[in-house]
C-alpha cells in the first residue's frame, strides 16, 4: 500500500534512513537523476547532491533529523539535483520525515523545475523587449518630426529656388516619413498589445462589426457597398482589442473592393468544432494568390502594390496578434479576382 | 501679470524650433518664454520669494523631460495655489495610455499627441492657440495684494 503510494506519486521520491543512505525510491526518482533503483539503495544520499552542495549536505541532514517538520529544504535557495551522468537540474525539493520500526526516515520529494525556471527568464526578457521596442519607437518619432517638420519648411519656404525636381524630392521625403512614422506606430501598437492585460467581457460581435460598417458608409458615402451582417455574435473578448481585429478586417474588405460598383461585404460565423466562435469577414474584392497566405498576417508584407492599395501592411499582422492573444487563430482564403475571405478564432480549446 | 504669455517646456530644438514656426505660421504673436527642462520650469514658476512669480496664461508641457519631468512639474502646480489653475496642454509624442492617465490625473487640461507631419503639427498648434487664449476664458487672477 505505501509502495503503491510512492509510486503513484507525481514526484520523484528518495527516503533517506537514519545514517545517510537511501533506503527507498520510486519510479519518478529512478527516471529524474538516472539510476537503477539498485544502483541507488544503500547509496549515501549526497550521490544525488551536486559536487559544490555536497560536503555542507551531511551537516544540514543531521540538522534535519533533529528537527524533522515537513518543509521546503533550503528556503530561499536556489537547489539543484544530479544526475547519474554528472549533469544538474534545477531542483524543488520538500522534506519530511516518517517514523518507522528502523527508525525516522526522512523522505524527499524532488521535482524538475528546469522548465518553470527557463519559462520565468522568457518572460522577464520578453518583457525587457517589449519595453524597449516601446522607448525605441517612441524615441525615433522626434527625429521624424523634424525630419518630416523641416522639409515641409523647404518646400514652403524654398520651393521657388527648388524646383520642381527638388520640390518632388522634398515631397518624397514628407511623405516616406510618414510612412515610417506609421511603421513606428505598428511597433508602439505592437508592444502595447503585447502588455495589455486582457480584459475579457461579453462582446457582441456583430454590433461592433455594424457600428464599423457604419463609420464606413460614413467615411465613404457615394460608394454603395452591401453590408451583411449576422447579430449577435456573442464572444468573450477585450472589446477595445477585438474592434481593432473587426476594424482592420472590415477596412481591408473595403480597400479591396474599391472600384466595384456592387462591392459586398459580410461578417458571419461558422461552426467550429475547436473554437468557442469562428468569424469570418468575407469581400468581393481583387482577392489574393493564395501561394502567398501565409505572408499576409507578416509585419510590413503587402501583396498588393502601394500606389493600387495605400497601406503599412501592419493591419493583418496586428489582426494575428491580438487573435492569437485571445487564444485564437487567423488564416485566409482567396483567389485573385475574386474576393477574400478572413477567418478568426476565439479561445480555441487545448486539446484542439 | 497680464501679457498673455506662453511658456513652451521642451528640451528638443528641433521640436522648440518647429512649435515656434507652427506659431508663426498661425498668426499667434504672444511672446513665447521657451524652458529645455522640468527644474528649469519650476525655478521659473517657482522664484525664491512669492513677489512677481510669473502667470503664463497657457503651458504646452512636453512629458519626457531631463531632470524634472513634465509629470512632476504638473503635479508641483496642481499642489501650489500660485499655478494651480493654469492651463496646461500635454504637448507629446507618446500615445501611451498610461500616460495620457497619467496626465489627466496630475491635472492636465489637455493631452495632444505631436503629428509626425508638420502641417498637421502647425493645425493642432493653431487650434490650441485659438482656443486657450482667445475662446477660453480664463480663471479670474489673484485681487491686488494685500499683506
Amino acid at each position: 500500500m505505501f509502495v503503491a503510494l510512492l509510486e503513484a506519486m507525481p514526484d520523484a521520491l528518495v527516503c533517506i534512513a537514519a545514517d545517510g543512505r537511501i533506503a527507498l525510491v520510486n519510479a519518478q526518482a529512478e527516471r529524474l537523476f538516472g539510476y537503477e533503483r539498485g544502483e541507488l539503495i544503500g547509496q549515501p544520499v549526497e550521490i544525488l547532491v551536486p559536487d559544490a552542495a555536497r560536503a555542507a549536505h551531511a551537516g544540514h541532514r543531521a540538522g534535519y533529523v533533529a528537527d524533522p517538520r515537513h518543509r521546503p529544504m533550503g528556503a530561499g535557495l536556489s537547489l539543484a539535483g544530479r544526475r547519474r551522468d554528472a549533469s544538474t537540474f534545477a531542483a524543488e525539493i520538500s522534506l519530511s520525515a516518517i517514523d518507522t520500526d528502523e527508525g525516522i526516515l526522512v523522505a524527499a520529494a524532488i521535482r524538475d523545475v528546469t522548465a518553470q525556471l527557463r519559462m520565468k527568464d522568457l518572460e522577464v526578457s520578453n518583457q525587457g523587449l517589449e519595453s524597449f521596442i516601446y522607448t525605441v519607437s517612441h524615441d525615433l518619432r522626434a527625429p521624424l518630426r523634424s525630419l518630416s517638420g523641416y522639409s515641409e519648411l523647404l518646400l514652403e519656404e524654398y520651393g521657388g529656388v527648388l524646383g520642381e525636381e527638388g520640390r518632388g524630392y522634398a515631397e518624397r521625403i514628407v511623405a516616406v516619413s510618414e510612412h515610417m512614422g506609421q511603421l513606428i506606430d505598428y511597433l508602439l501598437q505592437y508592444s502595447r498589445v503585447s502588455r495589455a492585460e486582457l480584459n475579457l467581457q461579453p462582446v457582441d460581435l456583430g454590433e461592433e462589426a455594424a457600428l464599423i460598417a457604419e463609420e464606413i458608409r460614413r467615411r465613404d458615402p457615394l460608394r454603395r457597398i452591401c453590408f451583411t451582417i449576422a447579430k449577435p455574435v456573442q464572444a468573450l473578448a477585450d472589446r477595445r482589442l477585438i474592434r481593432t481585429v473587426l476594424q482592420n478586417l472590415l477596412d481591408n474588405a473595403w480597400k479591396f473592393t474599391f472600384g466595384r460598383d456592387d462591392t459586398s461585404i459580410d461578417f458571419g460565423t461558422v461552426p467550429n468544432g475547436y473554437a468557442t466562435v469562428c468569424c469570418y469577414v468575407r469581400d468581393n474584392g481583387v482577392g489574393f494568390d493564395p501561394a502567398y497566405e501565409g505572408k499576409l498576417f507578416q509585419p510590413f508584407q503587402r501583396l498588393h502594390a502601394a500606389r493600387d492599395f495605400p497601406g503599412t501592411g501592419t493591419g493583418l499582422a496586428s489582426v494575428r496578434q491580438i487573435v492569437e492573444r485571445h487564444g485564437g487563430h487567423v488564416w485566409a482564403e482567396g483567389t485573385v479576382g475574386a474576393g477574400a475571405t478572413f477567418y478568426f478564432t476565439l479561445d480555441e480549446k487545448e486539446s484542439a | 501679470m497680464t501679457s498673455q504669455t506662453i511658456l513652451l517646456v521642451e528640451d528638443n530644438p528641433d521640436d522648440e524650433a518647429l512649435t515656434l514656426r507652427a506659431f508663426e505660421k498661425s498668426n499667434i504673436r504672444n511672446e513665447v518664454v521657451v524652458l529645455r527642462d522640468g527644474a528649469e520650469a519650476l525655478a521659473y514658476l517657482f522664484p525664491g520669494d512669492g513677489d512677481g512669480a510669473p502667470r503664463p496664461a497657457l503651458i504646452l508641457l512636453d512629458l519626457n523631460l531631463p531632470k524634472v519631468g513634465g509629470l512632476e512639474v504638473l503635479r508641483r502646480m496642481r499642489t501650489d495655489e500660485r499655478t494651480r489653475l493654469i492651463p496646461v496642454v500635454v504637448l507629446t509624442s507618446s500615445k501611451l495610455d498610461e500616460d495620457i492617465l497619467d496626465s489627466y490625473r496630475s491635472g492636465a487640461n489637455a493631452y495632444v499627441r505631436k503629428p509626425v507631419r508638420f502641417s498637421d503639427f502647425a493645425d493642432a498648434v493653431r487650434a490650441l492657440g485659438v482656443f486657450w487664449l482667445r475662446l477660453n476664458e480664463p480663471a479670474p487672477g489673484p485681487g491686488p495684494e494685500s499683506d
